[in-house]
């Protein structure tokens, strides 16, 4: 019966702290709006990242093979799906921003209220050569291998576009003051030569980010936001050898860190390999 | 003597005259024992995992392997310092030791060269001539070739109390017993003589028993006993978690090297990897804290065996008593006066206003030969040295005390004549001048034996009236002599008697060798006997010993009359008990008819003992609670030892002479004693007490039984936080949460903010009174019991854990992770290439966006453990009082330990929150007191604890949270 006795102790005592701690973390969430985080402490700056998500940084395939650029296609056509334009009509949900850059898009409060926001348009044929209408294989087929840019969702985050003499001459000629602009190049002197003509393609053909499709308001609010992106495409990479690219997005309050490599900025690898 | 060169060729030959000290283990050896004992073996398994991971990784390429080569190397570095801390510790405390026995330089007093040269004892050759006076130490074992009145006190040999005299007759074949050889640190006591050295250094007597010393083997410490069960038990949970927590992550599909990164996680979460260093801190705190009342100890771990002590054998002489002769009674005018025989008398209350104390003072204070060493006014009397024989110096101070400066006394009545004791007279004798000009009478005064005393007296003063010496007055004589004998005193008779002017004239020729003057029909003034008495403080320590449960055992070389005696002084044998002739002598039957068990007492002779078998022995430690053994050898004391250690008794031995050292070695604990004690005694012995008293024994007991108890209470607060450090990772396995502690944090918990405060309980006063209870069992009341562990793991440790997690979901809550999005990320959260990683709001995050929130994890579960600690740290002060009790500010060290951990957080939190590597960030402030809520809680929860403990006991709640 002590056995018992015990057993019953346990199980009142192990009971009450998992009471007080479903308790304590309900409370917590009592506190927590579902619309927006609480803080975004270590969110922001955001990141800038690519599609197709690749390990370890790097795509490496054989314009030939099919079977060895087949990940990264699929990648590119299931993260496209949403964009496609029989994904866009309902009314309802979205809305036409136009194709120049302009303003961001204030839609009112964080909270229901009024209800859901609505989202911006982003159509596929933008990418053009890297929408995959064309060219189900994004490029790959013929190694000029297409790759999409996006900044990263934060919640309320502004974009502020660059002030123009601060970019650098490359990429000044993409200034707009309602684009973030994003440029790509050699991450390495010596790779300079080898990274070829680099084509951006992007909202009304603008290489960047238009403001017009910030800020984000949430997974509960905008839940099926097309974040603006930016296709990347390499049509003349040099073959057999590793070439090391880094692209970014510039802005004011886009930042890049040394600890952070994803910040503002993502770099990749190229090995494409002629047989 | 000797030439110098010669001397010096034989000292090539032999080595110095010095004891070679037991041979030490060597330096390194003990720092690697240090390094692999205990814990260190777990750790050096988790580091050699952490490099084999860090191995594998690199050949695999992975990113960043080298996080694995550094908590490898941290691990490592955690074990070799821990280690060199252990042992700076253990070497301090030996140091001591070694300092303390090179404190007093030998000289002697060489004939070299046709000289007479001083010189360091240890450069003494055989065959060199030395000179010895009373006072001195001898140097070496020396054959005696010139005496003059000389003694030597063997008892550090042979441990026979009465000086010995020695001549250059050879008297016996046995060298021990032939009275023509000194040994080497014996003392001179009285007279001088020369000698010719015939051994030196080990192979002189006493270097031939130390040796033997050395070879008796030192048992493991009840401490240590208690630490290796301790490390088994916590070592044994490591293992069978790490490795249950093994096979079930490889059955979920774990790769096998992250099973093992989890292993190693796992091992260093539930090794307290600082509380070995807290153990030795604490105990090297209570030494210091002993050696300010005079126990020095030379093993850290004696100072708690000294609290789990439960028999006491000590000796009489010097522990128990003062070591030197005064004067307990009086006897005149047909009445006992008790004189005062406390350690620093200035008076003597008894009424001194008859005239026969008159004429006794006079005859104490005239026929005596002992005289202060000169220069010495300034000292108390009863510190003054005196040179003379024991009795004569007790009565020398005796009147001292009493009729002010002796030395003047004597000189003005001055000696004509004079008679010294010897063994066939049995009385001293001296004829003396008086001080009154007007009486030209001389004063011849007699003491000794009293019933020879007696024989020469046909008068006896009563009331400073001669009145004849009648059988009624005879009777009352014997009566009062029976009397004091009885109390084991050493008894003398004093009587006087003024010589007729007219037959002694002042010119009268008085000649001490055909005695031409009357040595009979004097006048008998009265008696006083003398003892060693005891110390003033040891009847009250021997009294809180039998209140502590503590059996104190007398051994002594003494008779079994004056063993009895001081044995009942202190309460060594109370006043209510019986021995077994005792209770024959009442009952007026024979010894044999007597039920032995009725006699609580015993006091067993030396020559007893030595018929009695083994199981005698055992029935009489057994039977008896209170004994004494007379006229033992130290020989014998082994004996004794080994005994009560059969009935799984902790004991301890005091002991001064080299003979004693077997015993103190065999002893759980041997104490030495610093003042009378011989080198070898005090390096046999586990501590060493510096004023050889008794009480200060009992103050050891009590310190050691406190440190016992705040031990507990240290690793009670230890443990408690390795659950809340277990925790994170056996639900980062099971739940696949993101991880919520990193093994860096856990190294700076349990080596960082812990250290401080879980010494701090060092300092913690004892809860009741300590002296109340029983020894512990060393069987039963372990140091760390189930009812500790599993109160600590199994209940405040998931209440720690618990507050933590708390704090761990709300700081992941508010920066956009909701806990039900938490469960089960674990693989993409962790994965590099996965920078868009969608929170519970829709916002992505890049990997080290995600790194640098778990590290922030990691601080707010570092925090949250930290100030739940504090509480830990509140509830542990007690194990059975309300912390109200015991108030929350008597130990203020608790507080500097409250201070430090806070601090020590603030500093990781804040000062090298940008420091990547050590996995900290700098925290928003009011995650600092998500846990406080837990934290009370555990005091509230404890506090209900021990209220239900106070108020029901023996209860099933008792007999489990009880630890």
């Amino acid at each position: 019966s002590l056995a018992v006795k015990i057993l019953l102790f346990y199980v009142i005592f192990y009971g009450c702290l998992a009471g007080i701690f479903i308790g304590t973390i309900q409370v917590m969430l009592l506190t927590v709006s579902e619309f927006e985080p609480k803080y975004q402490d270590r969110v922001a700056p955001p990141g800038l990242t690519q599609i197709p998500q690749v390990q370890k940084t790097e795509i490496s395939f054989t314009a030939s093979d099919p079977k060895s650029f087949e990940p990264y296609v699929k990648n590119l056509e299931k993260f496209l799906k949403d964009y496609n334009a029989d994904q866009q009509t309902e009314s309802i949900v979205f809305q036409d921003c136009g194709d120049v850059p302009t303003d961001y898009t204030e839609r009112g409060p964080y909270n229901d209220v009024q209800g859901q926001k609505k989202v911006c348009r982003f159509k596929r044929e933008w990418l053009e050569n890297c929408s995959g209408i064309n060219d189900p294989t994004f490029g790959y087929r013929d190694g000029k291998p297409c790759i999409l840019v996006k900044l990263n969702r934060i919640i309320g985050f502004k974009p502020k576009a660059p002030v123009n003499d601060s970019l650098p001459p490359e990429v000044m000629a993409k200034y707009n003051p309602y684009l973030i602009p994003v440029h790509c190049a050699a991450k390495r002197e010596d790779d300079v030569d080898k990274i070829g003509t680099v084509e951006y393609y992007g909202m009304g053909g603008y290489p960047g980010f238009a403001l017009q499709y910030y800020p984000y308001y949430g997974k509960l609010l905008q839940p099926r936001y097309l974040q603006p992106l930016v296709a990347v495409q390499f049509t003349n990479l040099t073959y057999d050898v590793e070439v090391r690219v880094e692209c970014r997005a510039y802005g004011q309050n886009i930042q890049y860190s040394d600890k952070d490599r994803f910040q503002g900025r993502f770099d990749i690898k190229f090995d494409i390999k002629s047989s | 003597g000797l030439s110098s060169a010669r001397a010096a060729e034989i000292l090539a030959r032999d080595g110095p005259n010095s004891l070679t000290p037991p041979k030490a283990t060597p330096e390194i050896v003990k720092l690697l024992k240090q390094m692999v004992g205990g814990f260190s073996i777990l750790l050096w398994i988790g580091a050699v995992f952490s490099w084999i991971s860090f191995g594998i990784q690199l050949a695999q390429g992975a990113e960043s392997p080298f996080d694995n080569l550094y908590l490898g190397v941290v691990l490592a570095l955690v074990v070799i310092l821990t280690g060199i801390f252990a042992y700076y510790q253990e070497a301090k405390s030996t140091n001591i030791m070694a300092s303390f026995s090179k404190m007093i330089p030998q000289h002697a007093l060489v004939i070299r060269d046709a000289e007479k040269k001083e010189m360091p004892a240890d450069q003494l050759v055989v065959g060199d001539i030395v000179e010895i006076k009373g006072g001195d130490r001898i140097p070496a074992d020396i054959r005696l070739i010139f005496t003059q009145g000389c003694k030597v006190d063997n008892s550090s040999l042979t441990g026979e109390s009465e000086p010995q005299s020695r001549s250059c007759d050879f008297t016996h074949e046995n060298p021990l017993e032939t009275r023509n050889i000194a040994f080497y640190s014996t003392t001179c006591v009285e007279g001088t003589a020369t000698g010719i050295v015939i051994n030196t250094g080990d192979r002189t007597v006493i270097g031939r028993i130390a040796s033997l010393a050395s070879g008796v083997g030192n048992e493991k410490t009840p401490i240590a006993i208690e630490i290796e069960h301790f490390v088994y038990l916590v070592a044994g949970v490591a293992i069978s978690i790490g490795v249950l927590f093994f096979i079930i992550s490889v059955s979920m599909r774990y790769k096998i090297l992250d099973s093992l990164i989890f292993l190693i996680g796992i091992i260093v979460a539930n090794v307290p990897e600082g509380l070995l260093a807290t153990v030795t801190v604490s105990l090297s705190l209570t030494a210091k804290r002993m050696a300010k009342k005079n126990c020095l100890v030379k093993n850290l771990e004696a100072v708690e065996t000294l609290g789990s002590t439960s028999i006491i054998c000590s000796d009489k002489t010097g522990t128990l008593t003062q070591n030197r002769m005064t004067v307990a009674h009086l006897w005149f005018d047909n009445q006992i006066y008790s004189a005062d025989t406390s350690e620093d008398q200035t008076t003597q209350p008894f009424d001194q206003s008859s005239p026969s104390w008159t004429a006794l003072s006079k005859i104490v204070t005239l026929c005596n030969r002992a005289e202060f060493r000169p220069g010495q006014e300034n000292l108390p009397i009863m510190k003054r040295v005196v040179v003379g024989d024991a009795s004569e110096t007790a009565l020398l101070k005796f009147a001292e005390v009493i009729l002010g400066d002796v030395m003047s006394i004597r000189a003005r009545n001055k000696k004509v004549a004079e008679i010294p004791f010897n063994s066939t007279n049995k009385f001293q004798l001296s004829i003396h001048e008086t001080d009154d000009p007007n009486d030209k009478r001389f004063l011849l005064v007699m003491k000794g034996a009293p019933e020879r005393i007696l024989e020469r007296c046909s008068t006896i003063m009563i009331n400073g009236k001669e009145e004849p010496l009648d059988s009624e007055k005879a009777e009352a004589f014997q009566t009062a002599y029976m009397e004091l004998g009885g109390m084991g005193e050493r008894v003398l008779g004093f009587c006087h008697l003024y010589l007729p002017e007219n037959e002694f004239p002042d010119t009268y020729p008085f000649d001490t060798d055909s005695m031409n003057f009357p040595t009979s029909n004097l006048c008998f003034v009265g008696l006083l006997s003398m003892i060693d008495p005891p110390r003033s403080t040891v009847p009250d320590a021997v009294s809180k010993c039998r209140s502590a449960g503590i059996k104190v055992i007398m051994v002594t070389g003494d008779h079994p009359i004056t063993a009895k005696a001081i044995a009942k002084s202190v309460g060594i044998i109370s006043a209510t008990s019986e021995t077994v002739e005792d209770i024959a002598k009442r009952l007026n039957i024979p010894v044999e008819q007597v039920n032995r068990r009725e006699a609580t007492a015993a006091v067993v002779n030396g020559m007893e003992l030595k018929d009695m078998s083994l199981q005698q022995l055992d029935e009489i430690l057994c039977n008896h609670s209170e004994i004494v053994f007379a006229r033992t050898s130290p020989q014998q004391k082994l004996i004794i030892v080994e005994g009560c250690q059969r009935q799984g008794a902790v004991v301890a031995v005091t002991g001064d002479g080299v003979n004693d050292s077997p015993a103190l070695k065999k002893a759980d604990i041997g104490i030495a004693m610093g003042i009378a004690g011989s080198d070898a005694a005090k390096n046999a012995a586990d501590m060493v007490l510096l004023d050889d008293n008794f009480a200060s024994i009992v103050t050891g007991v009590e310190e050691g039984r406190l440190i016992f108890d705040n031990l507990k209470k240290t690793i009670a607060y230890t443990l408690t936080k390795n659950i809340a450090e277990l925790c994170p990772f056996l639900i980062y396995i099971i739940a696949s949460i993101p991880m919520p502690i990193g093994t860096i944090t856990i190294l700076f918990i349990d080596l960082g903010t812990d250290i401080i405060p879980s010494v701090a309980l060092a300092y913690e006063k004892a809860e009741s009174d300590i002296m109340n209870r029983r020894p512990r069992n060393k069987r039963k009341d372990r140091l760390v019991n189930e009812q500790l562990a599993v109160y600590s793991y199994l209940q405040i440790g998931i209440m720690q854990s618990v507050g933590a997690f708390v704090t761990y979901f709300t700081v992941y809550a508010e920066q956009g992770f909701l806990p039900s999005t938490l469960l089960g990320v674990r693989v993409n959260w962790e994965n590099n290439a996965i920078n868009d990683f969608e929170d519970s709001y829709g916002q992505e995050w890049t990997k080290y966006q995600r790194t640098y929130l778990q590290w922030t994890g990691y601080t707010a579960f570092f925090v949250s453990i930290t100030i739940q600690q504090v509480a830990d740290l509140i509830i542990r002060k007690t194990r059975r009082n309300s912390i109200f009790q015991q108030g929350l500010f008597r130990n203020k060290v608790i507080w500097v330990g409250i201070f430090s951990q806070i601090g020590i957080a603030l500093i990781l939190t804040y000062g090298l929150g940008h420091v990547t590597a050590l996995n900290f960030t700098p925290l928003r402030f009011q995650y600092w007191f998500v846990a406080v809520p837990f934290a009370i809680l555990i005091w509230v929860y404890d506090e209900v604890r021990k209220l239900f403990i106070r108020r029901y006991p023996g209860s099933w709640w008792d007999k489990n949270m009880y630890y």
